[in-house]
């Protein structure tokens, strides 16, 4: 039977007999309140969109403009445009839902809950592994800029240890995670005001002077050099720049006031870096040629701030970046752990794996199965491959959680009752799906083929484990 | 009624000493058990490991509170920010103080600062409540500048608490470092009670008063909540 405000318990048993757990609990704005415990809700607002911003500012800003001027030219930011447009589109819809059903877990815990286990596990499994793949994407744009700062600081170490830097801050990382009980969020909010100042006053300045009114006038370029097809594939590439909002929806549990700060967390995370994006794009290749640009790679920025600003703009950015790139891993380790608890509470994965650690309360088994792999990843140094797996396995979340989306509201049940519904349905979650699905399309095969491979893995696990799970419940 | 909650590190194996259960006898407890957890960890993910455990200490620990007849019942909280959930419970539960619980044996004479922001009469009405028609002293402390002024409070409130006949004596500290004489003043009584002070710079950088008293003198303290502060941050 159902309950207001609560999906139906879970049921059922993997492989190992575990069942899901199935208490009922009842959510206030403040805290979770289940039969014997409360759970306090602790982020606020500004805690949210320092998750969203700070996991996504990174990769657009600090990695992709000059890979992505490379292949789009001055178009790159339409590319970046059409991602936001995207994001967006997904980010009302999960808003929706974060706000009927406020669990951790976030897009996992809306579709095995309205679509059921099969596409619960293979998202949810799905997650674990798209967070992965964009936590070792971050760690070499890290690794990048740390070489980078070395060499502005007169040391030229050469890009050979890009990978052993961006391998010691992994494994650095998850032993902190591990280990380090101090209250990282606080920092985290001051590393993102940072940069947003930072940002802020670099790109004004680069704004200022593209159009002309400082300085000499840019040299005008054609928009769009090479066709419209490649600003569709570069969509497709940038995508994870627009990654973060979902993790705010994976710490919805803990959010204060649900109903009014996850939907304002998700779409305005989206929306600041949306234009920031779109702006930096402007502002670099006003400074080069896309094909300069492309030429500097993956720390491109750096010149372009070298370009306005002198050795201090360089400066500037090589810090900034170092601070973006660093704040989106640790803040995707910590969705990774969080989004293994989720799918290990509902018994697809082995209880063992949401252990806590008695020394430190952390949740040891969780980091460790996010950290290993991550390091394997960080190793291989793809970051076009890295950055778009991670964007295909969460593209197929952000279809899937439309879909879900449309599911609950066509037959709506009892329990479903958000505070925040979607603008324009059902014709925004409609046009989240595909748009979605449509962007995979436009990425490059390899990729294709480690998505799919990854999510028949994923059914296969589930065809095995966890098969007499059911999650949807009878609604 | 008069209600006391006692927050307690349940699963770090704090207790209420024996003379701050004694103490809090006339009064209603609400112990509220609380575990405060890193930002890596889902307070969920905690409770799932966690609970059944906590539960069957916080039993234990509340029946302790009813052996004198009191009422007492019990919170269980997992947290990742601690004052957050003191405040929250705190305000659900009505409750006029809470309690550092320190460590005491049986409380003769209890000290009681007429410092911080909460009005004077709070603070006897809250110390009548607790005494009741028990055999336990109140020395009223007060730091001032101002002799005078500080005079008159302290005998107004002494006339207030020896009308419910309670063995009052004053004590005036003028011109000097008023923590400094409060400690000195608590190193004699068993256990103190003084009134919730509004955050500021210096308990931002040093920690709440409440608190660096509880830790220097050792003994139970009882912070009198303002609750006219409270009712204002609310309606903000």
């Amino acid at each position: 039977m159902s309950m207001g405000g609560e999906p139906p318990p879970a049921d059922g048993a993997n492989i190992e007999g575990e069942s899901p757990q199935a208490e009922p609990t009842l959510e206030t704005d403040e805290a979770t309140i289940t039969d014997d415990a409360e759970l306090e809700r602790t982020l606020g607002l500004s805690g949210g969109l320092a998750i969203g911003i700070g996991t996504m500012i990174g990769a657009g800003i600090f990695v992709f403009p000059g890979l992505a001027a490379g292949r789009a030219g001055p178009a790159a930011a339409a590319s970046f445009a059409i991602g936001a447009v995207v994001a967006l589109l997904v980010a009302l819809p999960a808003s929706e839902l974060a706000t009927a059903m406020p669990k951790s877990g976030g897009g996992y815990y809306f579709i095995s809950r309205g679509l059921g286990t099969l596409a619960g596990a293979v998202v949810g499994l799905s997650l674990w592994f798209g967070l992965v793949f964009a936590t070792a994407f971050y760690l070499v744009g890290f690794g990048y800029y740390a070489v980078d700062t070395l060499a502005e600081l007169g040391i030229a170490v050469g890009e050979g240890l890009v990978i052993p830097i961006a391998l010691l801050f992994g494994a650095g990382f998850t032993i902190l995670n591990v280990t380090g009980t101090e209250n990282a969020a606080k920092l985290q909010n001051g590393i993102v005001a940072l940069l947003l100042s930072i940002l802020v006053a670099f790109l004004g300045y680069g704004g200022l002077d593209a159009v002309g009114l400082i300085g000499d006038p840019a040299t005008p370029e054609q928009f769009a050099p090479f066709g419209p097809v490649p600003v569709l594939t570069t969509a497709a590439l940038v995508f994870t720049s627009y990654l973060g909002f979902a993790q705010v929806a994976t710490v919805a549990g803990e959010m204060k006031d649900p109903g009014r700060n996850l939907p304002l967390a998700m779409v305005g995370s989206v929306l600041v870096v949306g234009v920031f994006y779109v702006v930096t794009i402007f502002v670099a290749t006003s400074a080069f040629g896309s094909e300069q640009l492309s030429q500097f790679g993956e720390t491109a920025m750096v010149e372009v701030g070298r370009h306005y600003l002198g050795a201090a703009g360089a400066f500037a950015i090589v810090f900034g970046g170092l601070l973006a790139t660093m704040s989106s891993a640790n803040a995707s380790v910590l969705s990774t752990s969080r989004a293994i608890y989720a799918v290990s509470r509902d018994a697809l994965l082995p209880k063992r794996a949401s252990r806590i650690n008695l020394r430190y309360g952390t949740p040891h088994v969780a980091l460790g199965l996010a950290g290993g792999p991550i390091l394997v990843l960080t190793a291989t140094g793809e970051v076009e491959l890295l950055a778009e797996v991670a964007s295909f396995l969460h593209l197929i979340m952000y279809g899937l959680i439309c879909v879900a989306l449309i599911a609950l509201r066509r037959n709506e049940p009892d329990w479903y009752d958000p505070d925040f519904r979607v603008p324009g349905y059902p014709v925004v979650p409609v046009l989240g799906a595909i748009c979605s699905f449509a962007l995979i399309g436009f990425m490059q095969p390899a990729s294709q083929i480690v998505g799919v491979a990854i999510m028949l893995m994923t059914a296969g696990w589930y065809a095995y484990y966890a098969r007499d799970v059911n999650l949807k419940g009878e609604l | 009624m008069t209600r006391v909650l006692v927050p307690l590190a349940i699963l770090e194996g704090e207790s209420a000493s024996p003379g701050l259960t004694t103490l809090l006898e006339p009064v209603d407890v609400t112990v509220l058990g609380y575990h405060v957890l890193p930002e890596q960890t889902p307070p969920d993910q905690a409770r799932a490991q966690y609970e059944d455990r906590a539960v069957d200490a916080l039993e234990d620990l509340t029946s302790t509170f009813r052996v004198g007849g009191g009422h007492a019942d019990h919170r269980l909280v997992f947290t990742h920010d601690r004052e957050q959930s003191f405040d929250r419970i705190a305000a659900e539960t009505a409750a006029d103080a809470y309690a550092i619980p320190g460590t005491s044996g049986q409380v003769d004479r209890l000290l009681v600062a007429l410092t911080g922001d909460v009005a004077v009469d709070r603070i006897c009405s809250f110390v009548g409540d607790l005494i009741g028609a028990r055999e336990i002293g109140v020395t009223l402390f007060l730091a001032t500048d101002d002799e005078e002024g500080g005079r008159d409070l302290l005998e107004a409130a002494a006339t207030t608490l020896s009308a419910r006949e309670v063995d009052v004596e004053t004590e005036l500290v003028v011109d000097a470092p008023p923590f400094e004489a409060l400690l000195e003043a608590a190193a004699v009584h068993d256990a103190i009670v003084v009134g919730e002070r509004a955050p500021s710079l210096r308990s931002f950088l040093l920690g709440e008063e409440a608190e660096r008293i509880a830790v220097e003198s050792v003994a139970p303290v009882l912070v009198v909540r303002d609750i006219e502060r409270d009712g204002a941050s609310e309606l903000e």
